[in-house]
């Protein structure tokens, strides 16, 4: 939150390295940058801090964390707290929920959004504008606009959780893997983003293609999706990183421990254990971790992905 | 929601700027077409029966009285006068307005300095947008978790750290005079790298010479960035306006782990009624009704945004 104000003062304290200046100017500017740099490291580090202070309080001992005035870094690394946190709740099970659920995601995503992405941006047919316009409007639902009605929807699925064929009498979808893939498993933003991935190639290859006689869906699958493998990546893993990150959701229709996903136990320990910091900031690094390593390896990406639709 | 029909026979297909508006089909066509709407309907029918059903649901379940155990009872106009004379929704909604305020104008103008500082072609540029952005990939509730701690008034790392500067500590989450302003310390922190980041992809288009022709005239860095970057960033600034108030607008997992919304309903938000009115008093109609109050105020500020920054450009 570093605001910054690259002044320019005539103050002559900072000495830059390398040649020695000829005008005023480049003195000027290396200061400026100097000033710069201080600034904005600043800012990094406020966004860094809380991330090592985490990691930090994961290891400390709990005599360590009832200290006053608290200790910034740990006086012993206890890493057998992560083994003790997982002992503490099933934080293994609800990573590998997590991971099911961003998994099966993510592939539905690719799979279902991508063609009807492709078939939007290259293929005519009747009603396909209309089918566009719904789609730009869907883009503009809050999720809080849906929520009740989608809940209802899951939990008087027909002939499912004991369910007659009209809804009654049982729980439907709630507390199943069902509930917590399919309704999130599209979003209109990612068949947009895919429509927009596709309108970028040329026409010509489509062209080609169709005189030679190849189907529609070999177009789709051989010819135009490989061209686009960047964006692929792009949705792919906003779709899971959105996924991992969902609360509302899974806490909304699912009470079972077996089904709860890592954010949603999260929550579950701490109100359930308010004293048990270190355990709790284990389980926070573990879901966070993954996050991070799969932002930084594949940053690129990622910021494709943010940068043309802006979702969080 | 879910069109399967098949178009058969003569159609005007729309603008189509090759082929003759209109000529009968010739089998490969047909089938051309019929694969079009054999693709889309997957999609078509998820976001039917997931997005455009419930939207509409929702606008009708606000006119009635359900609680999932009886059928719906149409109660009209009700709810919205309950609403309305609701003290609690009025006080979530004047917090949801000030979240938003603070998150996202003041946000944006400090992600936009961020920007253009990155822009400089400065070394560790990409460590500093890698940073900054950091918060927005990880998860809230994951975030939130380890705010609460910082926040914790004893052993929390904020209280320390002021101590060192001898500023006297607070009991941020607890008390309801600093409880919206650490939701909304939490919430801007994550939300700048994302508001940076679209800003950076901007810059990269703004005219150099802009620059360079002002600097001949003598203009000064600051009188830069006010005549030529935020006028030429407009179109930027309408899409981060309108994202990030629809992402403000819907907060809810930090309030759901740092305050569930007290002391007192100084954070709760509208998101927040919704769901307790939902989930915890199994309301539902009246659920809905908030959320389309919640949906008119989106779209509402989405409006203004779109005026104050397209008005004169």
């Amino acid at each position: 939150m570093a605001l910054l104000t690259p002044a320019i003062t005539p103050a002559d304290d900072v000495r830059p390295a390398g040649p020695p200046p000829r005008k005023h100017r480049p003195v000027a500017r290396t200061r400026n940058k100097v000033l710069l740099h201080v600034a904005l490291m600043l800012g990094a580090v406020t966004m860094i801090i809380p991330f090592v202070w985490m990691i930090f309080t994961s290891v400390k001992s709990p005599a360590e964390l009832a200290q006053y005035p608290p200790t910034f870094f740990p006086q012993e690394w206890h890493w057998s707290n992560y083994a003790d946190a997982l002992d503490a709740a099933p934080f293994g099970l609800y990573f590998r929920n997590s991971f099911i659920i961003a998994t099966g995601h993510t592939l539905i995503t690719l799979v279902v959004g991508s063609m009807a992405g492709y078939a939007l941006a290259r293929i005519r047919f009747r009603g396909r504008e209309i089918v566009f316009l719904t789609l730009v409007a869907m883009l503009m639902i809050p999720t809080y606009t849906k929520i009740v009605p989608q809940f209802l929807i899951v939990k008087f699925m027909p002939l499912f959780g004991g369910n007659d064929i009209l809804g009654q009498g049982g729980t439907g979808w709630l507390n199943t893997w069902w509930a917590l893939i399919i309704p999130g498993g599209l979003s209109a933003t990612s068949i947009f983003l895919f429509r927009q991935f596709y309108l970028s190639l040329p026409k010509e290859l489509e062209e080609a293609a169709r005189l030679d006689g190849l189907g529609e869906f070999r177009i789709f699958l051989q010819i135009y999706t490989p061209l686009i493998k960047p964006a692929i990546a792009t949705v792919g893993l906003l779709t899971f990183q959105e996924s991992w990150n969902n609360f509302l959701w899974p806490l909304l229709v699912t009470t079972t421990e077996n089904l709860r996903v890592i954010q949603v136990g999260l929550a579950v320990f701490q109100q359930l254990d308010n004293t048990s910091w270190h355990y709790l900031m284990a389980g926070t690094t573990l879901a966070t971790v993954p996050m991070v390593v799969l932002f930084v390896a594949a940053q690129k990406y990622f910021i494709q992905g943010f940068t043309s639709s802006g979702i969080k | 929601m879910s069109r399967t029909e098949t178009p058969a026979g003569p159609t005007q297909v729309l603008p189509a700027p090759v082929r003759p508006p209109k000529r009968t089909h010739s089998p490969a066509e047909r089938k051309l077409r019929r694969s079009g709407w054999l693709m889309v309907l997957p999609a078509l029918l998820h976001i039917g029966l997931w997005t455009a059903i419930p939207v509409v649901a929702t606008f009708a379940l606000g006119f009635t009285d359900y609680n999932v155990f009886s059928p719906p009872r149409w109660i009209g106009l009700d709810n919205y006068v309950e609403i309305v004379q609701d003290p609690v929704f009025r006080k979530a909604t004047w917090n949801t307005i000030q979240y938003t305020f603070w998150t996202v104008p003041v946000s944006m103008f400090i992600a936009l300095v961020i920007a253009v500082a990155l822009n400089q072609g400065l070394r560790l540029q990409k460590w500093y947008r890698t940073a900054f952005f950091l918060p927005q990939v990880t998860a809230t509730v994951a975030i939130a978790m380890v705010w609460l701690w910082i926040f914790n008034p004893q052993q929390g790392l904020l209280n320390a750290f002021l101590g060192v500067f001898g500023i006297p500590g607070q009991a941020w989450l607890a008390d309801p005079d600093w409880a919206l302003w650490s939701v909304i310390l939490v919430g801007a922190w994550q939300g700048i790298g994302i508001k940076m980041l679209i800003y950076i992809a901007a810059l990269q288009n703004v005219d150099e010479s802009l620059y360079e022709a002002a600097s001949v005239d003598g203009a000064s860095t600051v009188r830069k960035f006010f005549a030529i970057t935020v006028p030429m960033l407009k179109p930027a600034t309408f899409f981060v306006l309108v994202i990030s108030i629809i992402n403000a607008f819907q907060v809810f997992d930090q309030i759901y782990v740092l305050t569930d919304g007290g002391p007192a309903n100084a954070t709760t938000m509208m998101t927040y009624e919704v769901y307790r009115s939902a989930f915890e008093e199994f309301r539902m109609g009246m659920a809905s009704a908030q959320s389309v109050v919640l949906f008119f105020f989106l779209l509402f500020m989405t409006l203004v945004g779109r005026r104050a920054t397209r008005e004169d450009s």
